[in-house]
């Protein structure tokens, strides 16, 4: 029985530019150069521990972090991609310098052996603000900046391609693990692994899940790199860049501005201007 | 002997929206040995994923000897529909091919004799029987896929699911999966396979099942799918009929699917009609 559909043919490209190339970004923030965009988190999660204090991180936060990504429209994405990042280190340096402050001297609260301080609360308070300036700085950056666009603009000043492909491949990387052990789960409950019994079962189940994964991506490196050196890779001199993100004028000097403002202000604090 | 029923089955992903399976209906009575063809992306790797509960219907249902699989677990559904996956290092996990092959029959719950027996069986029907020892990654690329099979043909499921064996197999490991889905269906046992190589398709199976977008196009014996009549309908999933077909077509001399069946027709010719 014959189907009675015709021969279909590929859907026509929706764009004119090729999946390979960069497009531009949806917001002002997002088609900032790679560069102006790493610059702004490295001094914004430099100078929230020069700064110190409770009001300095706060003010960097919002002005570096949260205006910037409201401006892009990953706000929401943002505090939970950075709460989730900062959580564990965040809440146990919190609670270590309320309870554990040397200099604590004004008791809030006694559990036991451990006392609560208004000091310790402060000093908490202060760090937990630092760690916030910082995850927020880094998820800001990761959420607006496409890592290829980041290497490929690398590459055009100079840097090796290796150092450029070592960070690339290194975030490529998460979603094709998760990808392939989302397979290999697959496959091996298709041997009868039971993943869906008991806390036992399912700790069982561990090793022939997580064995394939790293046995894989181990081979997949050697290949990778043979492929990568069958094609050239290492041979030196510069590459052609289909591509590369745009820069302006007002950039770059924004970029050394910033450089500058971070070096008078660790400057400051080193010299003791800034108490 | 499992019979497998598929009843209007549409699988929509749910990430991607993708209509992967529009409305299926298949019945593979016990014994049979079909073969899944089409495309890429025509479903066949989203049906078979069904038959073993991988995958839940979006609509409809799959029936494992008139049990609905959807009141199943995966885990119960592979002592009795055994799914060899395309790519081995997906799977492989143990630190010797022995390891490997028991660890489905394992996980069912066999040991002592049977579990030797099985394994032992799965081993020779592969050609691996000398190399219980070895390490799976010091085995080639296509032997490492002959161990993927023996660790499914050892659980003895009723059923057995290949998807793509021959890939990456010279001649000889071509006949020796082309000798295990024999052995198994002359024990009785149902084997459906997805390839795109129709010379082994035409070989090694009673029916073909042609799929194009999620629907079944085309589905009969291989000397009725290859058969001139419905070339247009495979040349419109890509497909194209095995040599012996076109020759065979080409020269008029009916459908030739099989070399075999081409050269008994050549001599027929050559012989002129039996007086």
């Amino acid at each position: 029985m014959a189907g009675g559909a015709g021969l279909t043919s590929a859907p026509p490209l929706d764009r004119g530019i090729p999946d390979f190339l960069e497009r531009p970004g949806p917001s002002p923030v997002h088609r900032l150069n790679p560069l102006t965009k790493a610059t702004l988190a490295t001094v914004t999660a430099v100078a929230a521990v020069a700064l110190g204090g409770l009001v300095g991180p706060v003010v960097l936060v919002l002005v570096a972090v949260i205006l910037p990504a409201a401006a892009a429209g990953v706000l929401g994405r943002l505090i939970r991609t950075s709460l989730l990042l900062a959580l564990p280190i965040a809440v146990s340096a919190f609670l270590v310098n309320l309870f554990f402050f040397p200099d604590g001297r004004t008791v809030l609260v006694e559990v036991g052996p451990i006392t609560a301080t208004a000091e310790g609360f402060g000093f908490a308070l202060e760090i937990l603000a630092r760690i916030l300036a910082i995850s927020g700085a880094v998820t800001l950056f990761y959420l607006t900046t496409r890592p290829a666009a980041l290497v490929i603009d690398l590459e055009r000043r100079g840097v090796s391609p290796r150092v450029g492909f070592v960070a690339n491949a290194s975030v490529q990387t998460v979603p094709a693990m998760v990808e392939r052990a989302a397979q290999i789960t697959a496959a091996q409950r298709a041997r009868g692994l039971d993943t869906e019994g008991s806390v036992w079962r399912r700790i069982r189940g561990i090793v022939p899940i997580v064995g394939p994964v790293i046995l894989g991506s181990i081979a997949e490196v050697e290949e990778r790199t043979m492929a990568l050196e069958a094609r050239g890779f290492t041979r030196p001199g510069r590459r052609t860049l289909l591509w590369t993100p745009s820069d302006t004028t007002f950039e770059r000097i924004l970029r050394w501005g910033l450089v500058a403002a971070l070096v008078g202000l660790i400057a400051v604090r080193v010299t003791g201007v800034l108490r | 002997m499992a019979d497998l029923r598929v009843e209007r089955l549409v699988h929509v992903y749910r990430e991607s929206g993708v209509r992967a399976l529009d409305g299926i209906d298949l019945e593979i009575r016990a014994g049979e040995r079909v073969a899944l063809v089409g495309q890429n992306g025509s479903g066949k790797t989203t049906l078979v994923r069904h038959l073993n509960g991988l995958l839940r219907p979006t609509e409809g249902r799959v029936l494992v000897d008139g049990h609905d699989a959807g009141s199943m677990t995966v885990a119960q559904l592979a002592a009795r529909i055994g799914l060899v996956f395309q790519d081995p290092d997906r799977q492989i996990f143990a630190g010797s091919v022995r390891a490997e092959v028991e660890f489905g029959p394992r996980n069912l719950g066999r040991s002592g004799a049977e579990l030797s027996a099985a394994v032992a069986d799965a081993l020779a029907a592969t050609g691996l029987e000398g190399e219980t020892a070895t390490n799976p990654y010091d085995l080639g690329g296509s032997r490492r896929k002959l161990l993927a099979l023996a660790s499914v043909l050892a659980m003895r499921t009723p059923v057995l699911v290949l998807d793509e064996p021959t890939t990456g197999q010279d001649a000889r490991g071509v006949e020796r999966v082309r000798a295990v889905i024999e052995a198994a269906a002359a024990a009785g046992r149902t084997v459906v396979a997805i390839s795109h190589d129709m010379r082994f398709v035409a070989e090694a199976f009673e029916r073909v099942v042609v799929m194009r977008g999620g629907r079944v196009v085309l589905d009969g014996s291989p000397s009725d799918v290859f058969a001139e009549a419905s070339w247009d309908a495979l040349r419109s999933t890509y497909l194209e009929p095995p040599l012996a077909s076109r020759i065979g077509g080409r020269l008029g001399l009916g459908s030739t699917p099989t070399d075999a069946a081409l050269i008994a027709r050549l001599r027929e010719g050559a012989e002129g009609p039996a007086s």
